[in-house]
């Protein structure tokens, strides 16, 4: 896994897809954030992060995940999750991310679910 | 003026107790981390204290930074360093006039008041703390018409100061507490995950990628021993990237191993300045240890923590290394107690699952080899002639009996087109589908010459002798050809002639066959004429070294000829002695008079009984040919 880190977003009207590729550590686990909160001071209040191409994910990179939840919390908006292995959907479970975030297999189902 | 400044103060300190309560559910609310919700609290502390700008800045311990958290009007300040003596005078201080500081602290505020300032116009700090543990700082600008604040005012401030420190706190220990959770989580998921890994290097890659989002590092690598040669062998390195930036390249394996060599290993803990001297310790020693280095020639200059991986049994099969831990914020830390303890703790189960992969992998490789054994042995055994001809004036009988792992004995006799009979019997080099396959070469090669001009003793000018030696440098070349060095077949061919029992022999470095002449004596054939085994050497090379030969005897009624592969001379008993020549010899004399099957019978239980008890790895085969 070639730790290449990379975020797309592609944002329409209604929601953002912020889209890593890489090792989720305090480097891109800090573009996201920045992205993310671009996205929320722009007014976006649904967001998706799709982890798809993101195989690693560290402690920092799980604290940031909750600081964008809990901002975008902070203007009563929503995030979803998709494109997690089956241990990180365990991890999101066990770290109540999944209490406060939506887990989607794949980007189209967790557009539809906002 | 008197009572509108009392009911002024009144109506601000009603707002601030709605304030305050709006902390405390702030704080409460589960938005826990400080870096969303520092905003809040400084929206909060400014209306409260009607004060017109401010900032809190957090204090990291880990390397003496304060970082700009929030600020009003916004602002960016990059990290500054902090003197451990002005945190602890900044310890001391409740509140810190900026036009009047305490002398211990005028050189930080001058070295960095260009930084801070930003958008603030700071005139007032207030130190967040709890006990004796220094959080950050809380600066306020300008007040809205005062000059200063009240004294209720300053309590105030305090209090919301011990809020914010709180919340700081609170927002620490709930992010150290979800980084342990994660940790435990990963750890105690990890095991089971990468022990259902059956490739080795999938075994490796993940232990690694565990590893380093266990650690919170940003490089990682595994090194298993390589016992023969005594070195540390990189199997995988995080990030990948890590192997292009090595002078030598990525292809260069010498740069990525370490010698375990005794003399080159010897380290203490005071001689450890390169992170080969570590690993080699780590093996040595067995236990963990830590580093950092710029002089190193694997992972660059780093913060390195190095564990063993150990085997079922305690042996040290490896070394799992990570490196550069990171905090928040982009900054490094350095590896603590804890993490040689967790590192430790995740180097036993990595050694597990990679010694489940390969010891997978063995199995896999054993039953790939056995199929190829049965199936060899499928192929030898069809080559091998269920039932010998009737040859006129003559009567032979043969054996063959697969003992251990596929040889690749042959044996034949073949009624020649052009009249005569052919006796071949060969040995093949090796084991297994290539020595079958060799096997099935030779055969098909014979077979081929046999059909062609080979064996025309019509035709007067045929010379047997020379017609032998060309058909073993044409079988000589097809199986140079056909394997490698280490792969030929040892090769005796008898051409007989039973209208004038003339039998021309060949020897290709075959155990040479006995003939019992009727009268009892022993003929050695092809003991004095013997070529080189087929498939050593070029055609080029054999007249040089030993060039074929062939030789004719004429056989006498009663003579009995007997054609072994060496699994006869070469079957040992329970002392280890081989059975050898002189016992065949005896046998071969003892057994004379009788017919060729129960000559080869007798041979085959003589051998057996000699054996007993003892295991036996090769091969047995007896042609007996007998003139009656």
């Amino acid at each position: 896994m070639a730790n290449k880190l990379d975020i797309q977003i592609r944002a329409e009207r209604q929601y953002a897809v912020l889209e890593t590729a890489g090792y989720l550590n305090d480097a891109l686990g800090e573009k996201l954030s920045k992205k993310a909160l671009e996205l929320i001071e722009k007014g976006y209040t649904q967001l998706v992060i799709n982890l798809d191409k993101t195989a690693l994910i560290n402690s920092i990179g799980i604290s940031i995940l909750i600081e964008i939840i809990e901002a975008l919390e902070e203007r009563e908006g929503t995030l979803n999750f998709c494109g997690l292995s089956a241990t990180q959907e365990r991890t999101f479970r066990m770290m109540a991310i999944a209490k406060y975030a939506g887990i989607f297999p794949d980007e189209k189902t967790a557009i539809a679910n906002f | 003026m008197r009572v509108s400044s009392a009911e002024e103060t009144i109506q601000r300190l009603i707002f601030s107790l709605s304030e305050l309560e709006q902390l405390g559910q702030t704080l409460i609310s589960g938005h826990s981390n400080f870096n969303v919700s520092s905003k809040t609290y400084l929206r909060i502390t400014l209306g409260t204290l009607q004060a017109s700008g401010g900032a809190i800045y957090c204090f990291h311990p880990s390397d003496n930074h304060l970082t700009l958290a929030a600020s009003t009007p916004e602002s960016e300040m990059s990290p500054i360093e902090i003197e451990q003596t002005e945190v602890e005078t900044l310890l001391e201080c409740s509140l810190i006039a900026l036009d009047t500081p305490p002398e211990s602290l005028q050189q930080f505020i001058d070295r960095n008041a260009e930084l801070m300032d930003g958008n603030v116009k700071h005139r007032l700090w207030v130190p967040l703390k709890i006990h004796d543990e220094f959080l950050g700082i809380l600066s306020l600008s300008g007040l809205f018409g005062r000059a200063k604040f009240e004294e209720w005012e300053q309590e105030l401030l305090n209090i919301l100061a011990h809020q914010i420190s709180i919340a700081i706190a609170y927002s620490r220990i709930v992010e150290g507490i979800q980084s342990e959770k994660f940790r435990l989580f990963m750890l105690a998921e990890s095991a089971p995950q990468i022990c259902q890994l059956l490739q080795p290097e999938d075994a490796a890659e993940q232990v690694v990628h565990q590893a380093v989002a266990l650690l919170d590092a940003n490089v990682g690598g595994l090194m298993l021993i390589q016992q023969a040669q005594q070195k540390l062998e990189l199997r995988y390195i995080f990030p990948p990237t890590l192997l292009i930036s090595e002078e030598a390249g990525e292809d260069d394996k010498e740069t990525l191993s370490i010698s375990l060599d005794s003399d080159e290993s010897e380290t203490s803990e005071s001689d450890v300045k390169t992170s080969l001297d570590m690993l080699a310790g780590v093996v040595k020693e067995g236990k963990t240890n830590r580093c950092f280095t710029k002089a190193d020639n694997l992972f660059g200059g780093r913060n390195l923590m190095a564990g063993p991986i150990q085997g079922r049994d305690g042996d040290i099969l490896g070394v799992l290394v990570v490196g550069d831990k990171e905090e928040r914020g982009g900054r490094t830390a350095e590896f603590t107690d804890e993490d040689e303890v967790l590192i430790d703790s995740f180097a036993k189960q990595a050694g597990v699952a990679i010694e489940n992969a390969h010891l997978h992998q063995e199995a896999l490789e054993a039953r790939q080899l056995q199929t190829e054994m049965e199936e060899a042995r499928k192929i030898q055994e069809n080559l091998i002639p269920d039932t010998l001809p009737d040859i006129p004036g003559y009567e032979v009988a043969g054996h063959y009996e697969p003992r251990g792992p596929v040889g690749g004995d042959y044996f034949d006799c073949i009624e020649l087109v052009a009249g005569g009979w052919g006796l071949a019997i060969a040995d093949v080099s090796g084991k297994g589908m290539q020595a079958a396959l060799l096997m099935a070469t030779l055969r098909a090669g014979l077979l081929s010459e046999l059909s062609s001009a080979r064996g025309r003793e019509s035709d007067e000018s045929v010379d047997m002798k020379n017609e032998l030696i060309d058909m073993a440098m044409t079988l000589n070349s097809l199986l140079y050809v056909s394997g490698t060095e280490e792969k030929y077949a040892t090769f005796f061919y008898s051409h007989l002639n039973p209208d004038t029992d003339i039998l021309t022999t060949l020897n290709g470095g075959h155990n040479p066959p006995i003939i019992v002449k009727n009268g009892g004596s022993i003929v050695w054939l092809g003991e004095d004429v013997g070529g080189l085994p087929l498939g050593m050497f070029p055609n080029d090379m054999v007249p040089l070294i030993a060039k074929y030969e062939a030789e004719q005897t004429k056989l006498e009624s009663g003579d009995l000829v007997i054609f072994y592969t060496d699994g006869v001379t070469e079957t040992v008993n329970i002392d280890d002695e081989f059975y050898d020549e002189e016992r065949l010899e005896q046998i071969a004399k003892k057994s004379h008079g009788g017919d060729a099957p129960s000559i080869c019978n007798l041979i085959y239980e003589s051998v057996m009984d000699f054996q007993g008890d003892a295991d036996q790895f090769d091969d047995l085969t007896l042609l007996v040919l007998r003139k009656k």
